[in-house]
């Protein structure tokens, strides 16, 4: 099976790379971040002895896909399975952002999701089972104050998921949603993590689970991966309570946390 | 005046024994993951022996690559400072971690920095070891007792605990300390493994979160002094000749695992060549 992973050298995208390659797929890794692409890609073969690919890619830049694309093709994959990782987010209110990184995070997080799901779709592997895993977030499910842009470029994610999932079904494609609440990635994040206390600490997933179930559930043609009990819970929440109410509690609750933990950026 | 490398020197155990073997008149090169407190670790060491030879080298040694540039500074350094010689390699940097995170490569942190980087490094330094016959000491644990390899999952990604991946790291250093003695005692170099005992360090709170670090914090009241350990090192490294033990507290042999065989310090060896991209057989000479 082979298995294109955008965003791969960041904390989730390394791990769903382990968890590809433990079950014997070959890989393409992309990243904007060329230095994290050979390390990784000597991992993974030392470790499975699986084959992997890797080029350096900025996806919000149509020229660079480009180039990728032409080393996919020159080489003649068709891949079965994509995983759509890369993803940015900054944290802080709309008006306290430089416009350029707000702009940022809906060029990444949706139109360079687009692209390459657009491109890859073309370079499936022909009359096989095709899977699209999109990481969309927990905060897909409401508006978030002080997080508004990244929410709803994850709710964004959420919806064309499954919209695309019901045109392509019956080409045997399924598409599914991941909606994590924490994930202790990468160091930042798991400061952040802790800056939220007790609430962190319980919306906190385990990563090396969290990749192993999102395989398993796409695979059986899942659409929606919540990880944990609570997680889910707050997601109903967000379904029962009207949303201007919604906004307002988490305005409250951020307004302090993020008092705790000034980090910037996560990937 | 001999040299010896002590990695995760800035602070904990490794301070201690950068203190303790400088103030015995060895040539102290140490290594710590951040320049600010390389440089304090440094400062501190002369104030206290303002004679001594001490040299702080930077490195992420979580990350492979950052070990092989180490590996190649300290490379330099030896050939041209101590005449090609090291006299000893104290492999002491741990880390706990609350969650399962990788390395670059994609490797567990606690496997990637207790065990693969001392495995690394090694690699990288036996031939001025040897040229001394040499030691290479492992900082250990007696929570290696009662933990099995997990050999069909080392990284314990299927249910990650996190005080299951410490004691298996800490098994990782005296069967990585067996493999060395099966390959090199021969060849007049020595690896042992230290149980320090429960010391009062902070080994548990950096970068820790929630449990762990509370656990930990409690844990550690109990803790002797980092001082205590370090004399373990210092008796290790001022004998004339090796001890011939391999597991050591002070100067006395400590008893160890039954895991700790000869076939899994083999199995061991081979995986982390694979790991590391790397064979000892075929190791540089000089």
């Amino acid at each position: 099976m082979n298995v294109l992973i955008t965003g791969a050298s960041g904390g989730l995208g390394r791990a769903f790379a382990m968890e590809c390659a433990g079950r014997g797929c070959n890989l393409f890794l992309t990243d904007i971040n060329e230095d994290g692409l050979s390390p990784l890609k000597n991992g993974l073969e030392r470790r499975y002895g699986v084959c992997v690919k890797a080029k350096a890619c900025d996806l919000t830049s149509e020229e660079s896909v480009g180039e990728l694309l032409n080393v996919i093709d020159s080489c003649g994959i068709r891949f079965d399975m994509l995983l759509n990782i890369a993803g940015i987010d900054f944290e802080g209110g709309f008006m306290e952002r430089d416009r350029s990184s707000v702009l940022k995070i809906v060029s990444l997080n949706v139109e360079a999701t687009l692209r390459i799901t657009h491109a890859i779709l073309q370079r499936r592997r022909e009359g096989e089972k095709f899977s699209i895993v999109f990481v969309s977030s927990l905060a897909s499910m409401y508006p978030m104050p002080l997080k508004a842009t990244y929410a709803a470029s994850k709710r964004f994610l959420l919806d064309f998921a499954l919209a695309l999932r019901q045109e392509l079904r019956e080409q045997n494609v399924n598409t599914l949603s991941l909606c994590p609440g924490g994930l202790a990635t990468t160091q930042e994040a798991i400061s952040g993590i802790m800056a939220q206390g007790f609430w962190g600490d319980i919306t906190t997933n385990r990563l090396e689970s969290v990749t192993r179930r999102t395989i398993d559930l796409v695979q059986r043609g899942k659409s929606l991966y919540i990880p944990g009990t609570v997680n889910r819970a707050l997601s109903l929440f967000g379904k029962l309570v009207p949303r201007p109410v919604i906004a307002f509690i988490i305005y409250w609750r951020w307004k302090n946390t993020q008092k705790k933990w000034l980090c910037t950026s996560s990937d | 005046m001999k040299t010896v490398i002590i990695t995760g020197a800035t602070s904990g155990i490794g301070f201690a024994t950068a203190r303790k073997l400088a103030g015995n008149g060895f040539a102290v090169i140490g290594i710590g993951h951040s320049r600010v407190n390389c440089e304090n670790a440094k400062a501190r060491l002369l104030g206290e022996n303002p004679k001594a030879e001490i040299t702080y080298f930077e490195a992420e040694l979580m990350q492979q690559r950052e070990v092989g540039r180490l590996a190649d500074e300290l490379e330099r350094y030896i050939s041209v400072h101590c005449g090609g010689e090291l006299h000893a390699l104290i492999n002491n940097a741990g880390c706990v971690r609350s969650y399962y995170t990788t390395t670059e490569e994609g490797y567990e942190q606690q496997f990637a920095l207790n065990h693969l980087a001392s495995f690394l490094l090694t690699y990288r330094l036996l031939p001025y070891l040897k040229r001394a016959g040499g030691r290479i000491i492992m900082t250990c644990s007696n929570s290696h007792r009662g933990q099995k390899m997990h050999w069909d999952d080392v990284m314990l990604k299927k249910g990650y605990n996190p005080l299951t991946a410490y004691k298996q790291s800490k098994l990782c250093n005296i069967l990585f300390a067996r493999g060395l003695n099966d390959r090199f005692a021969s060849g007049g170099v020595r690896a042992y493994a230290v149980e320090p005992g429960l010391v009062k360090t902070d080994i548990g709170n950096k970068e820790t979160g929630g449990l762990v670090n509370l656990i930990w914090t409690l844990r550690k009241r109990h803790g002797v002094s980092p001082d205590v350990p370090a004399e373990t090192f210092a008796y290790l490294c001022g004998e004339e000749s090796n001890p011939c033990g391999l597991y050591y507290r002070g100067s006395r042999e400590e008893k160890y695992s039954s895991e700790v065989t000869r076939e899994s310090a083999e199995r061991l060896f081979r995986l982390s060549e694979k790991l590391c991209g790397i064979c000892y057989s075929e190791e540089a000479v000089l």
